[in-house]
């Protein structure tokens, strides 16, 4: 296929976390907030004035600093964003909210504010921790309601003086629905033989609507978008079509990889990827926006960490039906390395995907840099693709 | 000797083997070396034990 | 640096020097019990007895035999004898009888749990009648949940306790199967182990089979949430035993999390009330809530005669009674009142006489982090060998608030928020959750409150909550004079740090950073490496 006219500037933006259009929002007289966790109600930090940064820590090589902070038990996320953070690369932000949601996330964080790595010259800045929702009930929702008014709109109304009205909540909301709708019709072109868009493109494009205030990405989105729909596919077929499942992948090039050896990554369902998070919000007149905007949260979150027994058993069932509809032959389920979270679900996923609903699954950890184990995932991946392509023989198909 | 007086001559003397055999297997942890040669045969019956494993 | 002034012992030890001499390699137990001259080896000795006596009573029963050639782990408790020894290393006078009263109490509890399970296990005693009024709970857990259901009505079968936590304290290697069953099976070897056993258990089919019902609970780490998926799922998919997730807010701290802990509570009971058919009793509950203050009464008491030149509660014996007292029983059972007096009683005798249990204390230190299971003899053996004084470790410092105890409307509300509040603060998660505040700031107060000058931090490898602050403990003690010594260890798996391997950090810290010899070579080197 031809190249996406503005992946080589979107592939620009994910270089580092204080990216361009990062220096344009500050400039935009926005306030930054940053933010580590997709459990956290992304409209929310984006009400007029604010804009959202996802954290990140692209190309992360030496985390030795973090690790002497954090030791070497904790997952390479966690200590890659502190590294970047003792390292100043994320000194454009103006207030932090975490989730305690993982433990080893809620740590670097903690140690972030300990060893005042951001705000010293901002008198207005805050760290704020949240608690989140364990479970999908209505006790839930009242939970991250408060959570959210205690820790997200209050500290934002009081320092900085942004309107967190309803009517403020709904227009963020609408603006993240045309974000979501974007995304959602850009993912739409994976489905299909012939695929019009690849799953390492998609990534990119994903990716930077989190780490990139999303109201700058937005005509870019719209231009791909309408350049998609005349774009001829490749006529060579893929060997297979996989659905990537796990902890967050910040680096496109474990897609790539996954790609290079044949498998199409038709889906996403890992932290920050598009399944759940960019699944626009439908909101009603009848109830404040907020309580919707949680309840959407509460309901859609496919976290490890919600903790009842419909949501563990109905992860599952999300990761097989996004499969069925994206057509994918198999899945991948991997974890970086050290994340608790993830090492269990994977383990339960695999077993019941497996089991329960057919699919073959390739359950791996993996680094939070692709780059130093891919040998050792080309050749996971090599064998899931030819494993793959002998079970097609084997029922009669083409490989 | 009268039944009155033998029986407890009896049970002292019960008492006491009781005391003196007790007393050197705790001294001389006997029960726990005992459990220790036990230890490895257990072992063996419970690998061998068949188990609906799986996850 | 911080400096305590060295207490000499007045008083020589009576009987064995030297206890350090008693291990030998080869038989993988002791070669004999320790000689506290006569009063206290007889005192020892019945003991033993009664300990002997309990385990005997229980494998007269027939199905307790069954149970025993069923389940993998009960080889572990062939080994009790063997776990008083540990416990006991070096012990004279009040110290020794603490140990005793706190330790047998545990095993008595710890037996009747094995008990009540195998009654009501489906393979072994299938009491059907008995099993549909007990209710399953996480080893982990705080069961304050239960305290208003009379205990003659509804059982609490904390099922994972006797299988899991206990087991591994009496003989060391015995989680490591359930360990190898769990990764063979694909869950990593960096989680924590104690969870990772768990599921290791469930997988391997090892874990009694009763209850008309479950609660989980998300206690100490993302590991412990994550192990109950895998455990939920047997029971409820193949043994048809509902669970229900007892959701426990992780930021223990923040009052905006209190009224969604209290509705957690009351949706716990609400379904421990629907599948046991019985009703929640206020009497009951306001009398369990008394008996929860009578035991933070003591427990204050406690830490009060720790703060003094002559502390008298050590090691693990005592803090695995604190344990069982706050979590397992939460009020629910009279005879612990009896048992916590007993031990103040004890303790306050001891301070009375200055008593001391080495030959000088140098360090007054504070035990933080996670305590391996399998050296857990590891305290008494600072105390003995270096003189390092252990006033209170992580795990012993809980809640010192009073609840509710009178029964009126407005304490029957409250009563939901002070059972959340217990829940929030269970054992060690009110230290590893909650922000670092509550891990960090609170290990210098405490050092400051107890007069230490010494910490020695478990690093328990897997232990994510903990070890992310590491760099964090080690600046604020260089700023605050605080000796810090490191202790790695891996919970559960001597595979990863052995016995002597853990000793060794410490021996080396002592001479190199301390410059200090020991009070007693015999233990600096221990061969129980291999020792059960």
């Amino acid at each position: 296929m031809r190249d996406l006219k503005h992946l080589l500037y979107f592939e620009n933006l994910l270089q580092e976390a204080n990216n361009a259009l990062v220096a344009q929002a500050k400039a935009d007289g926005r306030v930054c907030i940053a933010y580590t966790c997709e459990n956290v109600p992304e409209p929310l930090l984006n009400l007029a004035g604010t804009c959202s940064v996802r954290l990140f820590a692209p190309h992360t090589g030496s985390m030795d600093i973090a690790t002497y902070y954090m030791t070497n038990l904790l997952c390479e996320p966690s200590r890659a964003l502190l590294e970047r953070a003792i390292e100043g690369g994320y000194s454009f932000a103006d207030c932090v909210i975490t989730p305690d949601g993982c433990t080893m996330l809620n740590r670097a964080v903690e140690n972030m504010e300990l060893l005042e790595t951001m705000g010293k010259d901002n008198p207005k800045f805050f760290h704020e921790y949240m608690e989140i929702a364990f479970k999908n009930t209505e006790s839930d929702v009242a939970l991250s309601v408060l959570q959210c008014q205690n820790h997200i709109l209050t500290p934002l109304q009081k320092n900085y003086g942004i309107d967190v009205s309803d009517e403020a909540i709904r227009k963020a909301v609408a603006e993240h629905n045309r974000l979501c709708e974007l995304i959602r019709a850009i993912g739409d072109f994976r489905k299909g033989d012939q695929p019009r868009i690849t799953g390492y493109e998609f990534h990119v494009l994903c990716l930077a609507t989190y780490v990139c205030p999303a109201y700058l990405v937005l005509d870019k989105l719209e231009a791909t978008l309408k350049e998609l729909k005349t774009r001829k596919p490749d006529d060579k077929p893929w060997r297979a079509r996989v659905l990537l499942v796990g902890s967050e992948v910040d680096d496109s090039g474990l897609v790539k990889l996954i790609e290079e050896q044949g498998a199409f990554v038709c889906c996403d369902r890992f932290c920050f990827g598009s399944y759940p998070g960019r699944v626009p919000i439908q909101l009603n007149d009848q109830e404040d926006a907020l309580t919707q905007v949680c309840r959407h949260y509460v309901q859609n979150c496919q976290c490890p960490r919600m903790m009842n027994q419909e949501k563990v058993y109905g992860r599952k069932q999300y990761v097989a039906e996004l499969a069925k509809e994206y057509g994918a032959d198999g899945i991948i389920y991997e974890q970086v390395k050290f994340c608790d979270p993830w090492a269990y679900e994977r383990t339960l996923g695999a077993a019941m995907l497996e089991q329960d609903y057919g699919y073959p699954v390739l359950s791996v950890d993996r680094p939070y840099n692709i780059a130093a184990s891919a040998g050792q995932m080309r050749t996971r991946v090599q064998a899931f693709v030819e494993s793959i392509e002998i079970k097609k023989i084997q029922r009669g198909g083409k490989a | 000797m009268s039944k009155l007086v033998k029986l407890p001559l009896i049970l002292l003397g019960a008492a006491l083997a009781f005391f003196v055999v007790t007393f050197t297997v705790y001294f001389f942890n006997l029960d726990m070396k005992a459990t220790a040669l036990l230890a490895p045969v257990l072992e063996k019956w419970y690998d061998r034990l068949e188990r609906k494993q799986y996850i | 640096m911080k400096t305590v002034e060295t207490l000499v012992n007045p008083v020589k030890r009576t009987g064995e020097q030297s206890p350090g001499k008693i291990y030998n390699e080869k038989l993988k137990v002791r070669a004999r019990r320790e000689w506290r001259g006569f009063k206290d080896t007889f005192y020892d000795y019945t003991r033993w007895l009664y300990l002997m006596s309990v385990l005997g009573r229980f494998i007269l029963v027939p199905r307790n035999v069954k149970g025993f050639f069923r389940y993998r782990w009960m080889m572990s408790y062939l080994f009790v004898p063997h776990g008083m020894d540990k416990f006991t290393i070096g012990l004279r006078d009040e110290a020794l009888r603490i140990a005793h009263t706190s330790f047998n109490f545990v095993i008595a509890d710890v037996t009747q749990a094995i008990a009540n399970c195998f009654r009501g296990d489906r393979r072994v005693g299938n009491d059907k009648a008995y099993s549909d009024k007990c209710v399953l709970t996480d080893e982990n857990s705080m069961v304050t949940f239960m305290m208003g259901f009379d205990t003659d009505k509804v059982h609490t079968i904390l099922r994972e306790v006797p299988t899991m936590f206990a087991s591994n304290i009496f003989h060391q290697f015995n989680v490591m199967h359930y360990l190898d069953i769990a990764q063979q099976y694909g869950i990593p070897g960096d989680v924590c182990p104690m969870p990772e056993a768990e599921a290791g258990i469930s997988i391997d089919d090892d874990f009694c089979v009763l209850g008309c019902c479950a609660v989980q609970n998300n206690t100490t780490c993302d590991g412990s949430l994550m192990g109950n998926g895998i455990i939920a799922k047997r029971l409820e998919r193949e043994y048809g035993i509902p669970t229900f997730q007892l959701a426990t807010p992780l930021r223990h701290k923040e009052p905006d999390v209190l009224e969604y802990a209290a509705r957690e509570i009351k949706e716990a009971i609400a379904f421990v009330e629907k599948h046991t058919g019985e009703k929640w009793d206020w009497d009951v509950y306001f009398t369990s809530a008394k008996r929860v203050n009578d035991a933070t009464r003591c427990r204050i008491a406690q830490m009060e005669i720790n703060s003094t030149p002559y502390p008298q509660f050590f090691g693990a014996a005592f803090s695995l009674y604190n344990d069982t007292n706050y979590m397992g029983n939460s009020g629910r059972n009279a005879d612990f009142v009896k048992i916590d007096h007993k031990l103040l009683a004890l303790a306050e005798k001891g301070y009375a006489a200055k008593r001391m249990y080495a030959k000088e204390y140098r360090h007054r230190c504070i035990v933080w982090g996670v305590q391996p299971q399998y050296i857990i003899d590891q305290l008494y053996w600072l105390v003995q060998c270096w003189g390092v004084v252990p006033l209170t470790d992580m795990l012993s410092v809980v809640n010192t608030d009073m609840i509710a105890e009178e029964d009126t409307p407005e304490n029957r509300e409250q009563a939901y928020r002070d059972m959340a509040m217990l829940n929030m603060e269970m054992i060690m998660r009110n230290h590893t959750h909650g922000g670092f505040r509550v891990l960090v700031d609170e290990l210098w107060e405490l050092c400051e409150k107890m007069n230490a000058d010494m910490v020695m931090m478990w690093e328990h490898m897997s232990c994510k909550a903990l070890t992310g602050m590491h760099g964090q403990f080690e600046e604020q003690a260089r700023e605050r004079g605080i000796h810090l010594m490191w202790v790695s260890h891996d919970l559960c798996d001597p595979r990863v740090f052995t016995r002597q391997a853990i000793r060794d950090q410490v021996n080396s810290y002592m001479r190199t950073v301390m410059r200090e010899e020991p009070l007693d070579p015999s233990l600096e080197n221990i061969p129980d490496n291999e020792a059960y």
